[in-house]
């Protein structure tokens, strides 16, 4: 870091990933090294696997004052692969910016997927995670990551924080976070390209005028709008081979998205399937696979 | 119209408005600080006079969210409460005014513990300013007849949908005899028209209210809202223009006494209005140019009504029946401040409290009230907050 720099960043994660828990140590860190730092969430409903956002703002000058959403990062983290095609993770991204991703793709795919005028930075977090901690819970493993690609701390002062927030299971988390710091491959994003695939449009924020008396919402059953299949980062697949039909998968899905398709085989719809596993757990013929998003 | 004058305590006048107005709906907490106006009808409907659902509650919290549910239906509903009473609602008040339920509420104004205190002021009033209700001060027993009548009217109108207020000085209103002319049903038929919540519940047609709004909406919500009360008073002139011409007696939003030549004005609100038209009175006669400034309307406040009012006047004494602890002055006083501070030429404001807790306030005091106003701006003493007949 420059002696008078402040570094914004903004992290993109899910529901119980911990971004909000990278970002905390990330700030402790840097006060233990005698920095400036803010961590903060975005607070919203808290549910597992829904898109959420933690920023950090770290400084050589002084204390931070603005307190607001970091809006124009230096550095984004993605702490999950699926994330890219859901949200605009690099919205207000800075020139020269950096985007550190997490996603068992090679380099080479993702720079096909993102472009823009700035640097790139992968690892396969989930893939070190489960290794290391037996979970795919990735923020220690993308602190190791964001570290090697930005080198504002030094990696040693993340061990006081991890060692008081993870206890016993401190040393696994360290491991995992130097096992991602080696790991991370930095590239050079090509400046013009297509951007990612976008799996849903972003929906319309409604003007105040178009709010009805009392903010009532005359349209029934539009919870059907609802993309809970942005939560997932799991997808159930069938061997229809094993399945016998017996519906009773579609019984436990929590969010009714089980069908049979025209040929009686079942299948659920991925607009709204949120990953949680619960139909290939409760299947008795291990039809149902969970499979990693991509 | 009724032509004779009858005899009948506040509390009744106002459970014969409701009757009258045809509630579907009253939902209240029975025990202290209740008021004889939910007894009456508690009797009202049992006794088949009032078709009406009667929903005895375990507290005024419930009172308010039962009467949510029943506005939200379309059923026409009607509450009273007071006090500590208004307090225990007070989460509930917001929501009735966000959703647009055109809740009738009365409250028997009073002062708030401790020490534990049920008699009148206006504490519990000035606690609920900002809660989003349509709010009107009633002066005597008729007044509190009428304007619960005009009130369904106004919070039903489907440009308005708001809830309201009707405030009835505790005691001095609420347990007053005095006499007060009634209007016949079909009188009141003619004027109350059918209410019809455009949104209302109804399994054909659902839809969905009390949504959550995370901090990407909240505010686009608020900002109508605002302007939809602000909007409101139109609707409540016109009802009580309507009003006038059933009965021949007149509400607006500013009233005057003795007002238009004064160079003093004394400003009140409630039912201590008519005892201070005495001491004005008096000060008349001695030939002293002071007047009587009541406050109506004390939400959606009034702006351009009072600024007219009062743009005569060299001085406005402010009566307070309500402490703002640690403020700059009483908390109507500063309102009125706010309201008068953009103006160019405006009359110079004195802040007094008293009538707390059920104290009177004689007509000799209001008198000396109103001298001790005008002696204290002649020193230049502005900026004091003077609590009145405090034992030393
Ligand atoms: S529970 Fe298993 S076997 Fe039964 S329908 Fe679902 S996938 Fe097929
Ligand atoms: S993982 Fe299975 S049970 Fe869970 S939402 Fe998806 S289809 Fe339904």
């Amino acid at each position: 870091m420059e002696k008078d720099e402040t570094i914004e960043i903004r992290w993109h994660g899910r529901g119980g990933q911990g971004a909000v828990t990278s970002a905390e140590l990330l700030a402790l860190a840097a006060i233990n090294e005698g920095k400036f730092a803010q961590a903060f969430p975005s607070f919203g409903p808290e549910r597992r696997g829904a898109p959420v956002l933690a920023f950090n703002r770290i400084s050589n000058v002084g204390h931070i004052r603005v307190r607001a959403a970091v809006t124009n990062p230096d550095v984004v983290v993605v702490l999950d692969p699926g994330l890219i095609y859901i949200t605009d993770v690099t919205s207000g991204l800075k020139q020269d910016g950096i985007v550190v991703v997490n996603t068992p793709k090679s380099l080479a795919d993702i720079k096909s997927e993102l472009s823009g005028p700035w640097k790139l930075a992968v690892v396969n977090a989930t893939v070190i995670a489960r290794e290391a901690l037996g979970i795919p819970i990735v923020n220690t493993a993308m602190l190791g990551a964001l570290l090697k690609a930005t080198e504002i701390l030094g990696l040693e002062s993340l061990v006081e924080p991890i060692k008081e927030r993870f206890g016993p299971r401190a040393k696994n988390n360290i491991d995992a976070c130097h096992r991602a710091y080696e790991e991370t491959l930095m590239a050079e994003l090509s400046v013009v390209g297509q951007g990612p695939r976008k799996a849903f449009e972003t929906e319309r924020l409604l003007s105040w005028q178009e709010l009805l008396p009392g903010c009532v919402v005359i349209e029934a059953g539009n919870a059907k709008q609802y993309r809970t299949g942005d939560w997932k980062s799991q997808h159930p697949v069938w061997d229809q081979q094993r399945c016998i039909k017996c519906g009773i998968c579609s019984l436990f899905c929590p969010e009714g998205c089980i069908g049979q398709n025209k040929e009686g085989d079942f299948e659920a719809n991925m607009y709204y399937c949120k990953g949680c596993g619960i139909c290939a757990r409760e299947c008795w013929t291990e039809a149902i696979t969970m499979v990693e998003e991509t | 119209m009724a032509t004779k004058r009858i005899g009948m305590e506040g509390s009744f006048a106002i459970a014969e408005a409701v009757k009258l107005a045809n509630a579907d709906v009253v939902a209240a907490y029975p025990i202290t600080p209740q008021t004889h106006i939910v007894e009456r009808l508690a009797e009202l409907v049992a006794n088949g006079e009032l078709n009406a659902e009667y929903i005895p509650v375990e507290s005024e919290h419930s009172a308010m969210s039962a009467c949510l549910g029943s506005s939200a239906v379309g059923a026409r509903t009607f509450t009273a409460t007071a006090g500590q009473g208004l307090e225990l609602m007070h989460e509930v008040l917001y929501v009735a005014s966000s959703l647009r339920l055109p809740i009738v509420m009365t409250v028997a104004n009073r002062a708030l513990s401790g020490p534990l205190s049920v008699w009148g002021d206006h504490s519990d009033v000035m606690a609920t300013r900002d809660c989003g209700w349509i709010q009107i001060f009633a002066e005597n027993v008729q007044q509190v007849f009428d304007l619960v009548l005009c009130a369904f009217h106004i919070a039903e109108d489907p440009s308005v949908l708001f809830p309201t207020m009707v405030h009835v000085d505790g005691f001095h209103l609420s347990h007053v005899i005095e006499s007060l002319y009634l209007l016949e049903q079909e009188e009141v038929d003619k004027f109350l028209p059918k209410y019809h919540h455009p949104y209302a519940l109804n399994p054909d047609k659902p839809v969905t209210i009390g949504a959550f709004g995370p901090p990407n909406i909240y505010t686009e919500t608020k900002k109508p809202q605002d302007i939809a009360l602000r909007a409101s008073k139109k609707v409540i002139l016109q009802v009580w223009r309507k009003f006038s011409e059933l009965t021949g007696r007149y509400y607006s939003p500013v009233e005057s006494y003795k007002a238009k030549d004064a160079d003093v004005l004394l400003l009140v609100m409630g039912s201590f209005s008519e005892t201070a038209m005495m001491a004005i009175d008096k000060m008349r006669e001695e030939g002293q140019k002071v007047g009587l400034i009541r406050l109506r309307l004390w939400r959606p406040f009034p702006f351009d009504e009072f600024r007219q009012a009062v743009a005569q006047a060299q001085l406005l004494i402010v009566l307070d029946r309500a402490l703002s602890f640690g403020g700059p002055t009483g908390p109507v006083c500063s309102e009125i401040q706010a309201a008068l501070y953009p103006l160019e030429t405006r009359p110079k404001i004195i802040s007094f409290v008293g009538g707390l807790g059920g104290r009177d306030i004689s007509v000799p005091t209001f008198e000396d009230i109103i001298r001790r106003g005008m002696a204290k701006a002649k020193q230049g003493r502005l900026d004091e907050l003077e609590m009145i007949e405090v034992r030393e």
